[in-house]
């Protein structure tokens, strides 16, 4: 029985201790650069968690990764690797500005919602041609999402940058030519951010804080996603097909059919992933528009298991990374570089470790069943 | 007499269920030592622990009489143990002689010394008297030799102890003949050989000894002619087995299931399946015997519409199925219990009460709004797991962790309990115990009694024989003949299954 508790304990105590360890990898990476690592852990902890409004900047961090995390766990589930998350997001995001800013004068409670659902629209397209070709065709879906990933960066660029230009800005000052992005979009299709919501609780945030309503709607996500999976016909034949494609074909479930439907929803789902930056920090979309979202995602994804919790998670997690990395670029004075390579060291830390960690808690578990049983099992049977 | 093994208290403990609670065993060096037990009572696992594979909790093991802990599969070869699995562990496309030398090669330099391996298998296969082709594809042998290649690797790699998990389940009745030639020829040799069986028959005719294990424990080792194969069926499930089947007359109905000269060819444009036509009525079994790999396999999932036909007509209840979707077909009232039940019949990770529900969960009774009534799955489940004497610690179990008999049952309650109007019955009784394959073949003659039409495929002549209305013998992708059951011996009918023909007056 103790060992229950035991068990419990590192269940909690897993993703901490892997956070820790990895502190200790990523601690050689500090020393070589001459730091000290207690210093610079010191800073991200002190610099990140020490105020309101960067617990709601992490969380604001988060929010993209929740949605791209989920997107990637619905291929994962099915066994097929969406990699497209990151082009389905670019043109998810494109068709929530083009909505955004070609349709004028609707009240917002229909704007926002028609502009969102563009966004999820538009990445559903772009995950249409790849499952498409798998499912007809047979290519496999790595190798299409991959191409079409890049495809989605050169399209986005010139469509930012020709087709749907905003030519009707006025000169910066001082500056030659003007800014190559889209037009803005109107307030009636930006996202509120929490601050009057959080107000209501006494919670005051400053303004250069962007945590806005898609955290929320993230979390819901993440909830729609676990009921979808679990409690639901479909998810059940996505979980199915993939786990043994074979077995749910001969049981009457076309996992052709699966494949296009669950991979259409991973694409909606990934459309939503740039909105949150979208709508509420920049206003419109231009060739600066942030990048990877759909790779960190698959990182978040196996870090959380596929489980929409441990996504949500996985992803604070990653938010909280980011924002020390700013922290101890600013006050440290460590270059950028040595950053990505203290964040890359982490994630690949934590990842390894957490599957360890797991496969030792599986093992305990098996034995503490087996102990349960033997008391059972001395009764006659 | 020198003891090969000794095994003291071995207890093995899995989640939920103790697989091996203190087993004794003794096996003598030459003997053939035969175990015997219901589904679930241990035997595999035992053999497993024995191979290296698990490792026991408690007890101790003795190998020609000194202490040994055997961590490994490769501490097992070294001591001269050798596993032939129930599935075959081949590579299709690697030659005979690459098989057997994968994993344990003789280096010539950096190279292979494919020479001396060659050499000494050749000596091997004279010394046993196999006949085999070293250079044949493993894909293009029967399962016979493919057995003859697993037992080979086993003797390669030196064992002395062959320890072989349910060998003659796929194998035709002279493949059986064969083998047991095989084995004896071993065991003159001085090798031992433990082998697991169902089938009691085959054990009272090889076996020196024979141990009965029940719910992970021995219940007694016997010798062969002190026990007739009632008291051993007895001993395994602990209260009397009736071997008789009453096949009540039953007044045959419409014809369920039509085909008519079916062609169906592999993506290659091989043809597996050569023109077959049979009708089925409702309270009628038609067998199909043959041994595997002959097109069965392939025809049955032609019916079930998982394979393209290439001509021919499939007609199910009157309606023509031929180009149906999987779904359609089984909603016409098709039941399939496929041969192989891991690829075909579970997802192997999943719990029991929702392989239980596999391809019915979009049923109205397993459904609440748009979501599924996990509360009435469950419960069905619950249901189906003690009305078909499924034996597992509880349907949240992973269904890979029932043994291999109680997994059959699981597809066998899901299938059965929807009322289906045509059952395709592949090898349903493979790797069930005498108790359970009772129970299955009262399942299916029930089902002929209530009307239905039944396909039943099988490598298992008396069970092909005891149960069918008419039985077809398929060879080469075709039915070479057909016989009432009365009307045949299982000698004419193993001949016929090898391609052979009976010339008149040798038949009947
Ligand atoms: N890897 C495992 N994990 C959990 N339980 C297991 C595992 N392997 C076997 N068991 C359990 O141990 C018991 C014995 O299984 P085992 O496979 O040894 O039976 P068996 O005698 O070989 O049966 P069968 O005749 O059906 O093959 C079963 O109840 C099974 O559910
Ligand atoms: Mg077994």
């Amino acid at each position: 029985m103790k060992k229950r508790y035991y068990i419990v304990m590192l269940r909690i105590l897993a993703p901490v201790l892997a956070i820790v360890l990895s502190a200790l990898i990523s601690s050689a990476v500090i020393l070589a650069i001459g730091k000290s690592p207690l210093q610079v852990f010191y800073t991200i902890f002190k610099f990140s968690l020490s105020r309101l409004d960067s617990i709601a900047i992490i969380l604001y961090n988060a929010t993209p990764l929740i949605f791209s995390g989920l997107a990637v766990s619905i291929g994962f589930r099915m066994g097929l690797f969406n990699i497209g998350v990151e082009g389905q997001y670019l043109i998810g995001a494109f068709f929530a500005a083009l909505a955004g800013f070609a349709i004028k004068g609707l009240p917002v409670f229909v704007h926002l919602p028609l502009v969102i659902l563009c966004g999820a629209l538009g990445g559903m397209l772009w995950s249409f041609i790849p499952i498409y070709l798998k499912v007809k065709r047979g290519v496999h879906e790595v190798i299409s999402t991959i191409m079409l990933n890049y495809i989605s960066y050169s399209l986005i660029h010139y469509l930012i940058a020709d087709v749907f230009l905003d030519r009707s800005q006025k000169l910066v000052e001082g500056l030659g030519g003007i800014l190559t992005r889209t037009p803005k979009l109107p307030p009636s299709a930006l996202m509120p951010k929490l601050h009057v919501f959080l107000g209501l609780f006494g919670i005051q945030l400053p303004r250069h804080v962007y945590l806005n309503w898609f955290f929320p709607l993230g979390l819901l996500m993440a909830y729609l996603i676990y009921y979808l999976l679990m409690h639901t016909p479909f998810g059940f034949e996505i979980r199915s097909v993939g786990q043994n494609p074979e077995a749910a074909r001969t049981a009457g479930i076309k996992p052709e059919r699966v494949y296009m439907a669950g991979f259409l929803l991973s694409g909606a789902v990934a459309g939503l992933v740039g909105l949150s930056d979208l709508l509420s920090y920049f206003g419109y979309m231009d060739l600066d528009f942030p990048r990877n979202y759909g790779f960190d995602g698959i990182a978040v994804a196996l870090i959380g298991q596929n489980n929409p919790l441990g996504i949500v998670l996985s992803a604070i997690l990653f938010g909280f990374l980011k924002r020390g990395a700013e922290g101890i670029q600013t006050q440290l004075n460590v270059p950028m570089d040595t950053i990505v390579i203290l964040q890359a060291v982490m994630i690949m830390s934590i990842v390894v470790i957490t599957k360890v960690m797991n496969d030792y808690i599986k093992r305990l578990e098996r034995k503490e069943s087996v102990i349960c049983s033997s008391q059972n099992s001395s009764l006659p049977a | 007499m020198e003891r090969a093994v000794v095994l003291k208290g071995i207890t093995k403990r899995f989640p939920g269920i103790v697989a091996n609670d203190g087993i004794d065993l003794e096996v003598k060096k030459g003997e053939i030592h035969a175990i015997v037990g219901e589904n679930g009572a241990g035997k595999s696992t035992l053999m497993k622990i024995l191979a290296g594979i698990y490792q026991p909790d408690e007890g101790e093991i003795y190998i020609f009489g000194k202490r040994e802990r055997i961590t490994s599969p490769g501490r097992a070869i070294e001591l001269k143990i050798g596993m032939v699995h129930q599935h075959f562990m081949l590579v299709d496309r690697f030659t005979v002689l690459e098989n057997i030398i994968l994993g344990a090669e003789k280096r010539a330099g950096i190279t292979i010394d494919e020479k001396n391996s060659r050499k000494m298998i050749e000596e091997l296969l004279s010394l046993y008297n196999f006949s085999l082709d070293l250079d044949a594809r493993v894909e293009e042998i029967s399962v016979g030799q493919a057995q003859r290649v697993e037992i080979l690797k086993v003797l390669y790699r030196g064992a002395d102890i062959l320890v072989l998990d349910e060998p003659t389940a796929v194998l035709a009745p002279q493949e059986v003949k064969e083998l047991f030639v095989n084995l004896r020829r071993l065991k003159e040799e001085g090798k031992t050989i433990i082998f697991i069986s169902h089938k009691l028959d085959e054990v009272l005719e090889i076996a020196d000894r024979i141990t009965v294990l029940r719910r992970g424990r021995v219940v007694g080792t016997v010798m062969p002619s002190e026990v007739t194969k009632e008291e051993l069926a007895r001993m395994m499930v602990g209260k009397p087995v009736f071997m008789k089947l009453e096949k009540a007359s039953v007044p045959t109905g419409e014809v369920l299931l039509s085909v008519k000269d079916l062609v169906v060819k592999e993506s290659t444009g091989k043809t597996v399946v050569n023109g077959v036509s049979f009708e089925i009525r409702g309270g009628e079994i038609y067998g199909i015997a043959g041994i595997e790999g002959n097109g069965q396999k392939e025809l049955a999932e032609a019916i079930l519409g998982l394979r393209q036909i290439s001509s021919g007509q499939v007609t199910i209840c009157g309606r023509n199925a031929g180009n149906l979707s999987v779904r359609e077909i089984r909603d016409l009232g098709v039941a399939f219990i496929p041969e192989d039940r891991h690829r075909q019949g579970l997802i192997l990770p999943m719990k029991v009460w929702e392989n239980m529900v596999l391809g019915f969960h979009r049923k109205k009774e397993f459904l609440k709004g748009r979501s599924l009534n996990l509360k009435a799955i469950r419960k069905f489940a619950e249901k189906k797991s003690e009305e078909f004497l499924v034996m597992l610690s509880s349907i949240e179990q992973s269904i890979e962790g029932l043994s291999g008999g109680n997994q059959q049952k699981v597809i066998l309650g899901r299938e059965l309990s929807r009322e289906p109007e045509v059952i395709i019955a592949s090898q349903p009784t493979r790797g069930l115990d005498v108790g359970a394959a009772e129970f299955v073949h009262k399942e299916l003659l029930k089902k002929r009694e209530e009307g239905k039409a039944i396909l039943l495929i099988s490598a298992d002549l008396e069970e092909v024989l005891s149960l069918s209305d008419r039985v077809g013998v398929i060879y080469n992708g075709r039915i070479t003949a057909e016989f009432k059951p009365e009307e045949v011996t299982l000698e004419d009918i193993g001949v016929y299954m090898l391609g052979g023909e009976v010339k008149a007056g040798e038949g009947a």
